[in-house]
């Protein structure tokens, strides 16, 4: 213990040392900078104004350096205040110095620009980016020079080469005018991005992003004011330094709102600990990413799914990142987050261990349930085929035996027509009629049990009309649909109400019957009733059994309730896309 | 009496122009789809159609709607539909705009030779034939409270021939008993279900069959 306790309390000595060496450091620049100012004659507030920009630059600059070493943000965000720190050379009484400052002065607007484009990685990433950093830099740090020596700052400048003030000045102004017009095209910018996104932003970005915007907009209205000259001109540079200055508080915000977000993998320990459903709100709250989502690996299936088991691609979107959770070298979960959150791996990997046990239970959920789909479409296919099988025999039998009997006792009718005398061949030639007769009827009944012709020719409403006629008791029939339906459907409606007219006639002891078919809500509704004394067998029977089979297998659903003495009624709900 | 036969099988189609010439009719045309027999129909019109009711190309209801349209677009024509099963639902469709020049017999009944040609002259002239079969399971079934069971068994006999579309005649000659007699029965049958009388023979059918569906 005494080792494992030792070893961040080395750490947090050396942090804080460094934290305080750099503060000094900031302290001193500070010191000095407002001293220049006031040996120089600089308003205060200006001085002040500077300095705050400055100091707030290096600071949040130094933090993300510290945090997150590997991103170049930090060390950009530090170069920036410390090229602010530069500006305020111009207030010195030494001429070297003093033309540092001079030279410097419009280096942090652009240094500005190149940040927040370059925000959150450190990095530019596309070429209208690059080309205007590029643009800011060429006005900033080229062109400065080259207005200087042609006498934009006086005749007495130790730069000046050739004495052409006007030109030094139009030059100075074609900076600011360029400076301006690539930080509104960076405003531009900003706002196709977040645009861009498309979906939730985290939480502090979104404000992050309008602080930056915000900023390069006051830079551009700085600078134009600056052109155009006019009273106004300090009013609006301060209030823009000032609000330049928020952007990186704003961006501490954020940082610091990461390290808040660790206390939320507590919160969702207990969260977990309630074992919910969804195991994916409880992660974006965690994470603070409301567009996080959680896929399974299935080995089984070879695939990713999401929890209810349907199988999904991982992204390739590069803003998305895809964080995996294993378990013994194998891949459990996989969450899929704003890549911005790839800055923040502690957390990451603390959510991802507080919820490594509830997400393979999730895994196992959505196995199980991509099992059901499985098992229910395999289910749904073998009905389906068998449904197919006995239409075709019963087209077999419709076209082959049944209409050769007909002939054939066609045949037999005129030949017996055609013997004059002797009764006794025409009693036989009728007998053989009358036994063709029943063996079509009884042909008749084993097509229409393999498969009711009549439905599949007519519709429903016919086939039902035809059923309620043939069974034993008086039907009442109301049948509301708009057209047919999908084959599978009315095949499973109609042996709903056949199977249950069946069962009414055999068991119910019932006077009355009422059959119902209605359509709503993209799904119909097919009820049987009777009068008769209840108690249908909802268990044992093979055809109530055989009946919900067909019904869940098109994903809907059977009921049956039944009492002693109140009859009997049977309400299927399918689903008819 | 002029008649024109759809039917896909030829063995059956055969057979039943051979019945028919035999029997004196005057066989227009034979054909084994709907389409056709629409053809055939644009050239002289038969005193009556004889159409499967399941026709290619897809055997579902090609001969059924072909028989409708004919009744549409020709009252004139009697149309007679046979089936190798007999649905009330379909009766009901064929017979729903009226009974009249209308008949559905299931196909075994052709070998019932008088009863066939019997039930084909009485399409051709604008009577009604309706396969007894339909009536039976109607009349079959157990009902509460039944105003059927009033019937005697005679009267019981005539109504389902008279549901079947036999005229008073019709019946007079199957029963061997007067036409007086009948229309007693007849009026006596009405009185008992309820049923308000009608002077047409067609329009009776339909009147019976409805009465005893529901």
């Amino acid at each position: 213990m005494p080792t494992l306790s030792a070893r961040p309390a080395v750490r947090v000595r050396r942090s804080v040392l460094l934290g305080g060496l750099a503060g000094l450091v900031l302290a001193a620049a500070a010191g000095g900078c407002l001293t220049l100012a006031a040996a120089g004659g600089i308003p205060a507030i200006h001085a002040a104004l500077i300095v705050w920009m400055a100091t707030s630059y290096s600071a949040a600059g130094l933090i993300a350096w510290r945090r997150r070493p590997a991103n170049r943000f930090g060390p950009l965000m530090l170069l920036t205040g410390v090229a602010t720190f530069a500006t305020a050379l111009w207030w010195a009484d030494v001429v070297a110095l003093r033309t540092v400052g001079q030279l410097c002065d419009l280096l942090p607007t652009v240094l500005i620009l190149h940040l927040f484009l370059a925000f959150p990685t450190g990095r530019l990433t596309s070429r209208l980016e690059r080309l205007l950093v590029g643009l800011g830099y060429v006005a900033a740090v080229g062109v400065q020079p080259v207005a200087i020596m042609l006498g934009s700052l006086g005749p007495d400048h130790p730069l000046l080469l050739i004495d052409a003030p006007e030109v030094g000045l139009a030059l100075f102004d074609g900076e600011l005018i360029v400076i301006s017009v690539v930080s509104l095209a960076g405003v531009a910018q900003l706002v196709a991005r977040r645009r861009a996104a498309g979906r939730p932003l985290r939480r502090s970005l979104g404000l992050l992003i309008d602080s930056f915007g915000l900023g390069l907009a006051m830079i551009a209205v700085m600078l134009v004011v600056g052109v155009f000259g006019g009273p106004s001109f300090p009013v609006v540079q301060r209030v823009s330094i000032t609000v330049i200055g928020f952007a990186p508080i704003a961006f501490l915000a954020g940082l610091l709102g990461a390290r808040l977000a660790r206390t939320a993998v507590g919160d969702l320990v207990v969260e977990l600990r309630a074992e919910p459903d969804d195991l994916r709100a409880p992660l974006a709250r965690a994470l603070g990413d409301p567009s996080l989502a959680v896929l399974y690996w299935l080995p089984q299936f070879a695939s990713w799914t999401d929890q209810d088991g349907k199988p999904r691609e991982l992204p390739t979107d590069p803003a998305r990142a895809t964080t995996l959770i294993e378990r013994d070298g194998a891949p459990v979960a996989a969450l899929i987050h704003d890549a911005a959150l790839n800055d923040e791996r502690e957390l990451l990997d603390a959510v991802s261990a507080a919820a490594a046990i509830a997400l393979e239970t999730g895994r196992l959920q959505a196995e199980l349930r991509a099992h059901v789909d499985e098992l229910r479409g395999s289910r749904a296919r073998v009905i389906a085929a068998g449904q197919q099988e006995r239409q075709r025999l019963e087209r077999n039998l419709h076209d082959g035996a049944q209409q050769r009997l007909i002939a054939l006792s066609l045949d037999l009718a005129m030949l017996e027509a055609s013997l004059d005398g002797d009764p006794a061949a025409r009693t036989r030639l009728s007998q053989a009629r009358d036994e063709i007769a029943t063996s079509l009827a009884e042909l008749r009944d084993v097509a229409r049990g393999l498969h009711p012709a009549v439905l599949s020719a007519h519709g429903l409403d016919v086939a039902l009309e035809s059923l309620a006629a043939r069974a034993s008791v008086p039907v009442r029939l109301t049948v509301r649909l708009d057209g047919r339906l999908a084959e599978a459907v009315e095949v499973a409606a109609y042996y709903v109400v056949s199977e249950s007219l069946a069962n009414i006639g055999k068991h119910a002891r019932a006077t009355a019957a009422t059959v119902s078919v209605a359509q709503a809500d993209g799904q119909i509704v097919v009820e049987v009733r009777d009068n008769g004394r209840g108690g249908a067998d909802t268990e044992g029977g093979s055809g109530l059994r055989g009946l919900a089979d067909r019904v869940e297998a098109l994903d809907g659903r059977l009921r049956v309730w039944t009492s002693s003495g109140s009859g009997t009624r049977v309400k299927a709900e399918l689903p008819c896309r | 009496m002029q008649v024109a036969i759809a039917e896909d099988s030829v063995l059956l189609r055969e057979g039943l122009a051979r019945l028919l010439g035999d029997a004196g009719f005057d066989v227009l045309g034979r054909c084994g789809d709907a389409e056709e027999l629409r053809t055939l129909l644009r050239g002289r019109l038969p005193d009556v159609v004889i159409v499967d009711i399941r026709l290619p190309p897809t055997h579902s209801d090609e001969g059924l709607r072909a028989a409708v349209e004919i009744r549409a677009a020709h009252p004139e024509v009697g149309v007679l539909v046979l089936s190798q099963y007999v649905e009330l639902g379909l009766a009901m469709k064929l017979l729903a705009e009226s009974a009249e020049g209308v008949g559905y017999l299931l196909k075994d009944r052709i070998s019932d030779v008088p009863d066939f040609l019997a039930a084909v002259r009485r399409v051709a002239a604008g009577g009604s034939a309706v396969d007894p079969i339909i009536v039976s399971t109607l009349l079959s079934r157990r009902r509460s409270d039944d105003p059927l069971e009033r019937l005697t068994p005679r009267e019981r006999e005539v109504l389902e021939l008279m549901a079947a579309g036999n005229s008073n005649q019709g019946i007079a000659d199957r029963l061997v008993i007067t036409l007086r007699a009948v229309e007693k029965y007849v009026s006596s049958i009405f009185g008992k279900l309820g049923l308000p009388a009608t002077g047409s023979e067609s329009r009776r059918v339909l009147a019976v069959l409805m009465f005893l569906r529901t």
